[in-house]
């Protein structure tokens, strides 16, 4: 009987003893490696159920199933702006990222200059190589996701799917809606021209005259009463970090929802 | 704390988990899961009893249903499904390039605080907020107030927004029941088509000193032409019910001939 602890998992003997190809045993190796450190074989479970999921069959939907496809086979392209929306705002995230690399929100400048920030813009339209195209599918990409939005939010009404159990959906999809719209509105002001400034200042009244809370309401999205570079830069923020994160966690939310509820087919 | 969870109770032997002695190896006295649940009081009981009826709701449904699992319902997700999915994400993706190939944005001059453009507009999609700020012509002059506004016009405006989204948010509660195509609900139909009219007609109305047209027909129209375009839908839905119905009737015996 020796001191020396017995080792029944004796992992590497085991391994040795297997006629293993070379790929096999590298990756053995990694496996065992990682599993030392993290217990990969706890969350096995998860893995597996997640390699079945998968390969899964689509269960055959409502419309298959009764063979009601010759009846409704003109409503199928709306049951995508969902989808299409959810693509735009991805291709407005990838284009929007670097555009970012180049852009700066300073309004420094005599009023009816250019400031730091439309200069470049300029320099993004102008100078840089694909810069224009890029801003340009930028832009495209939000307008077609504003679009989509819209359109699926007629499509849900009209095919009553906002119907028990998909209330909360329903009031999801508002709240989303709306922050798809201060997303357009926030990059809208972005590039400070004229268009930009005077739809800010429309912004700014209006934040005024909301009762009881307007100037408190002015000085957090706009930062005064006016438009300075404080407002410029609420706007970047907004626009480029804290809007991305909320709204990009509610819609992974408004997706599982419809995957937990499954699509509200025709009937 | 062992002392606390000693007095208060004689069954204190079944609760040890985390207090008293350390952890001790369930025996066959130990409590099941389910047992425990049982035996929870107030709130939580009321979770258990909830879900334990759902659950059996559920197991009731499932016997009751005729549907019958078949081995092969449908494509798999991957390929098949997965395929299908990326050659319409690239056929969209390829349309926003397109788009943005062919009509490119354009700059306007830089920000001017002391010289005001002749227009002055927001993104489109924001036509229908910007209409409704400009609806003081329907905000009251109250004689008790001698004349006065209850409020500001562009309050007005403000409040008019949260009543057209408030309006849309609670629609799920308004609208229930099961019908669902637009034929089972003219009426809902028709306020949905009034909406986009309207949505369309006060958009214009943000745009009222670029319309050919005087300002006081433009406001008749904008809040006429909804009620015009929801009692057209409504008709022509009512209409095509009746043939709706028919036919579905006829579908229903034909698959399910009366006995």
């Amino acid at each position: 009987m020796s001191l020396e602890r017995k080792d029944e998992h004796d992992q590497k003997a085991w391994m040795e003893e297997r006629d293993l190809t070379p790929v096999e045993k590298q990756y053995l190796i990694v496996l065992m490696w990682l599993d030392k450190r993290l217990r990969i074989v706890d969350y096995l479970e998860i893995l597996e159920d997640m390699y079945y999921k998968i390969n899964l069959q689509m269960p055959k939907s409502h419309t298959e199933q009764y063979n009601l496809d010759n009846k409704f086979w003109y409503w199928y392209p709306l049951y995508a702006l969902g989808s299409f929306s959810t693509l735009a705002y991805v291709v407005a995230a990838i284009s929007g990222a670097l555009l970012g690399f180049y852009y700066a929100p300073a309004a420094s400048g005599a009023a009816g200059n250019p400031t730091v920030a439309y200069n470049s813009i300029t320099f993004i339209m102008t100078e840089m190589n694909f810069g224009f195209m890029l801003r340009s599918i930028h832009r495209w990409s939000a307008q077609v996701m504003t679009a989509a939005v819209f359109l699926h939010m007629l499509r849900v009404y009209f095919t009553g799917a906002y119907k028990e159990p998909r209330e909360l959906n329903w009031l999801i999809g508002i709240v989303l809606i709306s922050l798809t719209m201060v997303f357009g509105y926030t990059g809208y002001l972005l590039p400070w021209d004229q268009l930009a400034y005077w739809a800010g200042t429309i912004g700014v009244n209006m934040s005024l005259s909301i009762p009881l809370v307007g100037e408190w309401v002015a000085q957090l999205l706009f930062g005064g009463f006016t438009l300075t570079q404080a407002t410029l830069q609420r706007m970047y923020i907004l626009h480029v970090f804290f809007l991305p994160f909320v709204v990009t966690t509610i819609i992974a939310i408004h997706i599982g929802i419809v995957w937990m509820q499954g699509i509200a087919e025709p009937h | 704390m062992p002392e606390d969870t000693d007095t208060d109770s004689n069954d204190a032997d079944t609760r040890a988990d985390g207090a008293g002695p350390g952890i001790v190896p369930p025996d066959d006295e130990t409590p099941t899961w389910s047992e425990r649940k049982e035996r929870t009081e107030g709130l939580a009981r009321l979770t258990y009893e909830y879900f334990e009826r759902s659950r059996r709701e559920d197991q009731d449904l499932r016997q009751q249903s005729s549907y019958v699992e078949r081995d092969v319902l449908g494509f798999p997700t991957w390929p098949h499904e997965m395929i299908r999915n990326l050659a319409l994400v690239s056929f969209f993706v390829g349309m926003i390039i397109f788009l943005a190939a062919t009509l490119p944005p354009h700059l306007e001059p830089p920000a001017n605080s002391s010289k005001t453009p002749a227009v002055i507009l927001p993104d489109w999609y924001l036509y229908w907020s910007f209409g409704l700020l400009k609806l003081g012509f329907l905000n009251p002059d109250l004689s008790l107030l001698g004349g006065q506004k209850l409020m500001a016009d562009r309050t007005y405006g403000v409040l008019a927004n949260l009543v057209v989204v408030g309006f849309v948010a609670i629609v799920p509660f308004l609208n229930k029941g099961s019908a669902r195509r637009p034929v089972e609900q003219p009426f809902w139909a028709a306020v949905g088509m009034s909406g986009v009219v309207f949505a369309i007609t006060i958009a214009i109305l943000s745009v009222k000193n670029l319309m050919p047209m005087s300002t006081g027909l433009l406001q008749d129209l904008t809040f006429l032409l909804p009620f015009v375009g929801g009692f057209i839908t409504y008709a022509v839905l009512k209409a095509m019910r009746e043939g709706y119905m028919f036919n579905l009737n006829r579908r229903y015996y034909r698959l399910r001939p009366p006995k």
